[in-house]
């Protein structure tokens, strides 16, 4: 009986233990996680395959989807039990700490001279280069064109001229809108993308908001004025409906003739929009003046992280480094990833691809374009549009998102959520920034 | 042999004894702990009850809010919790009776509980409760005005509420129980007395319930208390966090914002508000409980 209560005892132990360790420790065998939409999860595995074909190092796919990533990851981190290699957002690096958790890629020796010059200063911490840039992303208008034609309105350039659009498409049905509806982070991108045109500043700058209560103010009204001349939806509580891409004011009864998206995701958008191929057409930002090219943020829009346990290994080391330059480089690689993971950075990659008018013409390029013709257009005239690390904080957006969103649910007037913004950013940015 | 029937039944606890104490005890105590720490990068560092101060400060934009949430969660369980009994209470009474298919009632009744808040059938709540959704469709037909369900603070949560209303089923079938045990001489006794069907509900039925509706009563508060999926799934705590109970917000903190200390304090808050009402209730009970014949 004593044998049967240890070999049950050991049985248990056995089935915990195996269970505390999930990570990949063999040299040969690379872990790779990723999120991603069916689409993207297609390309990846048989680029995966191919990378096994091609270097024999075999690759255990650990696919996720975006709901619920962050949070895996984060436990994984926590317990060091993370993928050799996996995908994370550029502000991941701060929220997670990647100081400490992630490993510098400098040390892979990875060539960074096809990458734009300053690509990877946003993800560098300390000297340490936390993340392989994969493209590059902004907010950018794509517009359902059939909205517009119906009621008559030319595709605007301005916001003057969306206006005016939204009247008309008010004139023809007083159902359907200009825009439609935006989320907290959209409308706040929106009113800030205005006040950037407007005042040529970051939201923040030298780690402090940098509006003041007049020129937040200023913003809020013109947020006002787009719901209140049917660009956008007059209240939020009108369309509760979350998810953009599966809204039926989107796609099935077309009531909404636009949507302000990061470029790197609007083929959600296209895809679930009927005939959306030939509906959706690429707007970039509204301007305040006709001609202007201002008003753009952007930011990286993903990168590859990799494990600090990978040096714990010469091999895995340079086992890691061949997949990093294989799934941002290899011809064959490039072509079988596409724009699945936004306009590629690499140079080569992207150049390659530019060939291809499948991907040339996507309205993803096309926005890519424009964000990055904006973004240069703004530097030249000394403005640095680029998207704060901390702006998207986990924690950090309450603070301007909250006070938005009662804004836009009618709950709070245009003072009261200039005076919360600016009552709790600066102290909160610091308190985030500093890790707390 | 002896020996054999010794070891047999401590080898059988094993599985629920590791199992206690690796997913009850050792959390129910590290969290205790971790809640008076605050981590910086890799660090955890002693802060005492900082966290506590933190999340009862309404200026605090996580402190906010919890306070919020408080007030949602305690709206979700006092109107949760009575109604739940009550019609539970009522649809037992009425299967109790010698009705003609009463079986299958009882089984209907309690199928959404079988069902649970899955994801499908908060799915289907989603969409019933739609603007364009069947309720809303409904309603047209009266020429009712499309109620924006998921738009207002009140819609949300009467769509939520009717969720955990809708799964009574364990409930009822635990007072279907305790009313086929009630003898029949005491129905015969007020029916001698004069007494009508509403006073021998009153006089016999709920007094001879009351130890049964202390129980079901603490088990849905308990519950209730803990509320997760509905709000999670159908309103994603909206709409401006009017849904967003206590539950919710502790998943929001400790996973989404990384703040697993900040979450630990707001489960142990949680925990004190559920152990006073359940104190308070039992200590009350003793004016209305009646266990005796």
């Amino acid at each position: 009986m004593k044998k049967l209560f240890i070999t049950f005892i050991l049985l248990v132990a056995t089935i915990f233990l195996a269970g505390c360790d999930g990570s990949s420790s063999k040299e040969d065998t690379i872990r790779f996680s990723w999120w991603g939409t069916s689409e993207r999860n297609v390309a990846t595995h048989k680029a995966l395959k191919l990378f096994t074909e091609k270097t024999g190092i075999k690759v255990e796919p650990d696919q996720k989807t975006w709901n619920g990533y962050q949070t895996v990851l984060y436990n994984y981190l926590e317990r060091g039990n993370e993928a050799d290699v996996f995908q994370i957002n550029y502000n991941w690096i701060y929220s997670m700490d990647g100081a400490d958790y992630f490993y510098d890629i400098n040390e892979l020796g990875i060539d960074f001279s096809k990458y734009p010059e300053s690509e990877h200063k946003p993800l560098t911490v300390d000297g340490k280069v936390l993340g392989l840039s994969i493209s590059e992303t902004g907010y950018i208008f794509y517009l359902n064109k059939k909205v517009y034609e119906e009621a008559g309105a030319e595709i605007p350039t301005t916001w003057d001229e969306l206006i005016e659009a939204g009247q008309k498409i008010k004139a023809h049905d007083p159902k359907k809108y200009a825009i439609g509806r935006l989320d907290t982070q959209q409308a706040s991108i929106l009113m800030y993308s205005y006040l950037a045109q407007k005042y040529g500043k970051n939201v923040i700058e030298g780690d402090k908001f940098a509006f003041t209560k007049e020129e937040l103010i200023e913003g809020l009204n013109f947020l006002d004025d787009l719901r209140s001349n049917n660009v956008l939806i007059e209240n939020l509580q009108n369309d509760t409906h979350q998810d953009g891409p599966t809204n039926p004011n989107w796609i099935n009864y077309e009531n909404y003739g636009g949507i302000l998206q990061w470029n790197t995701a609007v083929s959600e958008y296209q895809n679930t929009l009927p005939q959306g191929d030939e509906k959706m057409v690429t707007a970039g930002m509204f301007q305040i003046n006709k001609g202007e090219q201002l008003g753009m943020y952007k930011k990286v829009s993903m990168a590859y992280a990799v494990s600090t346990r990978v040096a714990k290994s010469d091999v895995k080391k340079e086992n890691v480094k061949k997949f990093l330059e294989f799934m941002t480089t290899d011809p064959e690689a490039v072509e079988i990833l596409g724009v699945d993971r936004g306009v590629p950075s690499h140079s080569g990659a992207r150049e390659q691809l530019a060939k291809k008018p499948e991907y040339k013409n996507s309205l993803e390029w096309m926005g890519h374009d424009i964000v990055q013709t904006y973004y240069d257009n703004q530097l030249s005239s000394n403005q640095n549009l680029y998207i704060h690390p901390f702006y998207e904080h986990e924690t950090f957006r309450n603070v301007y998102e909250q006070p938005l969103q009662k804004f836009l649910f009618g709950t709070q007037n245009v003072e009261q959520t200039a005076n919360e913004i600016l009552r709790t950013f600066d102290t909160n940015l610091t308190k985030v920034m500093e890790g707390r | 042999m002896v020996g054999e029937k010794k070891w047999t039944p401590y080898l059988l606890l094993i599985p629920w004894i590791i199992g206690i104490i690796v997913f009850k005890i050792y959390p129910f105590f590290s969290s205790l702990y971790s809640s008076l720490f605050e981590k910086i990068g890799r660090t955890q560092n002693f802060v005492g009850f900082k966290n506590y101060a933190q999340i009862f400060t309404s200026s605090d934009m996580i402190g906010g809010r919890f306070i919020n949430s408080l007030q949602v969660t305690a709206i979700y369980v006092f109107i949760t919790v009575p109604l739940i009994l009550i019609v539970s209470l009522l649809i037992a009474v009425v299967l109790s009776k010698k009705l003609k298919g009463v079986g299958f009632f009882r089984t209907a009744f309690y199928v959404p509980t079988l069902l649970g808040a899955n994801v499908a059938v908060i799915l289907l709540w989603r969409n019933l409760f739609e603007n364009y959704g069947l309720i809303n469709q409904f309603l047209k037909i009266f020429g009712v005005k499309p109620v924006m369900w998921f738009g207002t603070g009140a819609g949300a949560m009467t769509s939520i509420i009717l969720l955990r209303v809708w799964q009574f089923g364990s409930t009822m079938l635990i007072f279907l129980g305790a009313l086929q045990n009630i003898p029949e001489t005491l129905y015969e006794a007020a029916t001698m007395d004069g007494a009508g069907k509403v006073r021998t509900f009153f006089s016999v039925t709920v007094p001879q319930l009351t130890p049964i509706i202390l129980f079901n009563g603490v088990m849905r508060l308990v519950e209730s208390f803990q509320v997760f999926n509905g709000p999670s799934l159908i309103t994603g705590g909206g709409p401006n966090f009017k849904t967003e109970t206590m539950n919710l917000l502790i998943y929001e903190t400790a996973f989404k914002m990384r703040n697993l200390n900040l979450g630990n304090a707001m489960s142990w808050v949680l925990f004190v508000i559920l152990m006073i009402f359940t104190l308070l209730i039992f200590r009350s009970s003793r004016h209305w409980v009646h266990y005796g014949d």
